[in-house]
């Protein structure tokens, strides 16, 4: 069953959701990576944590989002809203789950002042750049350069 | 997010950097070392911040739509008493953990469990600051005899043990109190502060959002080190065992409960506006909550016993080893830990005093019960005096010359209102006279 928009409830993200974020993780990348999401969640739990957001359907996650507003990095002098790490559950793709989550991570960088959003794509995944693109992100002149060490 | 800084005024403040002296002693150690484990994190500061922009409204309760109140005379006798007691109860907690956290901080195995916890109690003590705030900015004159600035003094000085009634102690044994105290009492706290940010006194409601920014962090505090320990358990490490966990836990979380007050409590704060919730709701969602911190818990720990097997593998053995309590590749279901009944190790609320054991069985003699309990928590612990008190009790309420409503009251009160004696190195819990908590219990 899809879920419906109005099924889907957004709430800060809570170190007890550690378990169901390593999941989604492991659904989507095939790799069980607890420690890492333990110490990303805690990084972002520090800086901001209510730019660390969940879905839920009927009480279970099935969704996360991370990020944080910053200013004066690239040049950007603005504070922008940086949307940095996300994941739905496989099986509640396209029911308006990561819809929502942005919804409600855009809506907390506004109250923070940010009046740009941002967030970083590899092109070859092409799931996440046209859910960016449906959400009315656009492609920016900004390129990221890497060389390796 | 717009908020306002604000100090208390000159000598207040200095002497709660004197208190912090006394009892953070490693604060300088956190603040050198804050940009080696928190890169780029704002460095804590000892202020107040007070949201700008909330709700207008009163958001729950019989004046629910009416403009928030901003003065305390504005809210009428009976609620100011109220609220001043849980500003008074919530200021003394905050400062109340810092005194129990001191005692065991040093024995951490990790430098950043180390650090984490000290930075938590940076903030606890800021979350004390934020309290008397409170009552220094606004003017409590009409409803109390104390001044703001005897309030203030009367809280900070709580360590003189000069307050102090019926006082009893709940030590930190060990390290691994510090953090399942994070996880499991500092979850309380979040509720309690989710449940003030719609106060219907615009001061405490732009109180609680930092603060509950910063409980974010406590909690995490707790969790993480938990369930790394939970991974090192099961690859055999000898410090810390699945037991182990499961017999602090056992510990804590029958106080957790009790901190929601009554189960039929907790009208009056809800028809004054000052929170959204019963009780008992309150204490039902916390109470689930906690079990899926250990469900969590036991995931970890199985996928590090058996790292071969794949997610799905993973679950249908949990559910197996759960439901079948059978062993299942060298996995039993005692290896697990398991949240114990709502009931079990009362002393205060609805089975205060029931002889209820961990799994909700029911107890006649209490040499069983007493047996029971030993079995279940841990050992330092059971030699303790808050140990001894309680069982001291309940030896008369079994007896039938005390009734378990009267043995409730004898025991310290749920919210602390009492420090620490400095000789004791021991945080009281002590019931004193006009407790919020009172007002709520029994059914309101
Ligand atoms: C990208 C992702 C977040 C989308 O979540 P979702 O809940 O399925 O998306 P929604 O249902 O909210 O869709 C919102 C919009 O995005 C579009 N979209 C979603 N997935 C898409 C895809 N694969 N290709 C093109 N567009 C897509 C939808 O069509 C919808 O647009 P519309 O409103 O114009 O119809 C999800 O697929 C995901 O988690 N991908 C993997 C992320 C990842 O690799 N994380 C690694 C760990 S950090
Ligand atoms: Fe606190
Ligand atoms: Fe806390």
């Amino acid at each position: 069953m899809q879920a419906t928009t109005t099924d889907v409830q957004i709430r800060q993200l809570d170190t007890v959701d550690l378990g169901a974020v390593t999941t989604i993780d492991e659904k989507i990348t095939g790799r069980y990576r607890p420690d890492e999401w333990e110490r990303r969640v805690g990084y972002y739990l520090r800086r901001d944590p209510d730019a660390a957001l969940v879905a839920e359907v009927d009480s279970e996650v099935v969704g996360f989002m991370l990020g944080e507003v910053r200013s004066g990095e690239f040049g950007l002098e603005e504070p922008t809203g940086w949307i940095e790490v996300l994941g739905v559950d496989p099986d509640r793709r396209g029911g308006a789950i990561g819809q929502r989550l942005a919804e409600a991570l855009l809506d907390h960088f506004r109250v923070e002042g940010a009046t740009t959003v941002r967030t970083l794509v590899d092109e070859t995944m092409e799931d996440i750049a046209g859910f960016f693109s449906s959400l009315g992100f656009e492609p920016a002149p900004l390129r990221p350069f890497v060389k390796a060490l | 997010m717009r908020t306002r800084e604000a100090r208390l005024p000159g000598n207040y403040h200095d002497a709660v950097v004197k208190w912090r002296d006394t009892f953070i002693p490693d604060y300088d150690f956190l603040m050198d070392n804050w940009e080696k484990h928190f890169p780029k994190e704002p460095r804590f500061k000892l202020c107040a911040f007070r949201e700008l922009g909330i709700c207008n409204e009163i958001e729950c309760g019989d004046d629910v739509g009416k403009p928030k109140i901003t003065c305390p005379s504005d809210l009428g006798p009976d609620r100011a008493r109220h609220l001043l007691g849980a500003i008074r109860a919530q200021a003394s907690t905050e400062f109340g953990s810092i005194q129990q956290h001191r005692l065991t901080l040093a024995r951490a195995q990790e430098e950043t469990d180390q650090v984490w916890v000290l930075r938590m109690m940076a903030e606890e003590l800021r979350h004390g600051y934020q309290m008397l705030h409170l009552l220094l900015e606004d003017d409590w004159s009409s409803v109390s005899d104390q001044t703001g600035p005897d309030l203030v003094e009367e809280i900070l000085s709580m360590q003189t043990g000069s307050h102090v009634l019926g006082a009893f102690n709940i030590d930190f044994d060990s390290f691994v109190d510090n953090i399942v105290f994070c996880a499991l009492i500092d979850r309380v706290g979040k509720y309690q502060l989710a449940m003030q940010r719609v106060s219907a006194y615009k001061p405490m409601a732009e109180s609680m959002p930092k603060m509950l920014r910063e409980e974010a962090f406590h909690l995490a505090t707790g969790v993480v080190p938990m369930r790394r320990w939970a991974t090192e358990a099961a690859e055999g490490d000898v410090y810390i065992s699945m037991e182990m966990l499961q017999k602090a836990i056992n510990k804590w979380l029958p106080r957790g409960l009790e901190m929601f007050g009554d189960e039929r409590g907790g009208g009056s704060n809800v028809r004054m506006g000052f929170k959204p919730m019963k009780n008992a709701e309150a204490q039902d969602q916390y109470r689930a909550e906690v079990g899926k911190l250990v469900d969590d818990l036991n995931m970890r720990y199985l996928r590090a016993r058996l790292p071969e097997l794949g997610r799905n593998e993973a679950d249908k053995l949990m559910e197996e080893i759960e439901t079948e309590r059978s062993t299942r590749h060298g996995v039993g279901w005692e290896d697990l830990i398991h949240l114990s009944h709502p009931h079990f190790f009362r002393r205060r609320g609805v089975p205060a005093f029931t002889m209820v054991g961990f799994e909700g069985e029911t107890f006649e003699a209490l040499d069983d019960y007493t047996a029971h309990l030993r079995r279940h928590l841990p050992e330092s612990y059971l030699a303790g005096r808050d140990f001894r008190d309680y069982l001291e009790t309940l030896k008369q309420v079994a007896a039938g010359e005390l009734s378990a409503v009267d043995a409730s009251r004898r025991m310290p009160s749920l919210r602390r209102v009492g420090g620490s004696c400095p000789c004791s190195r021991s945080v009281r819990w002590v019931s004193e006279e006009p407790l919020p908590a009172a007002a709520d219990q029994p059914a309101s």
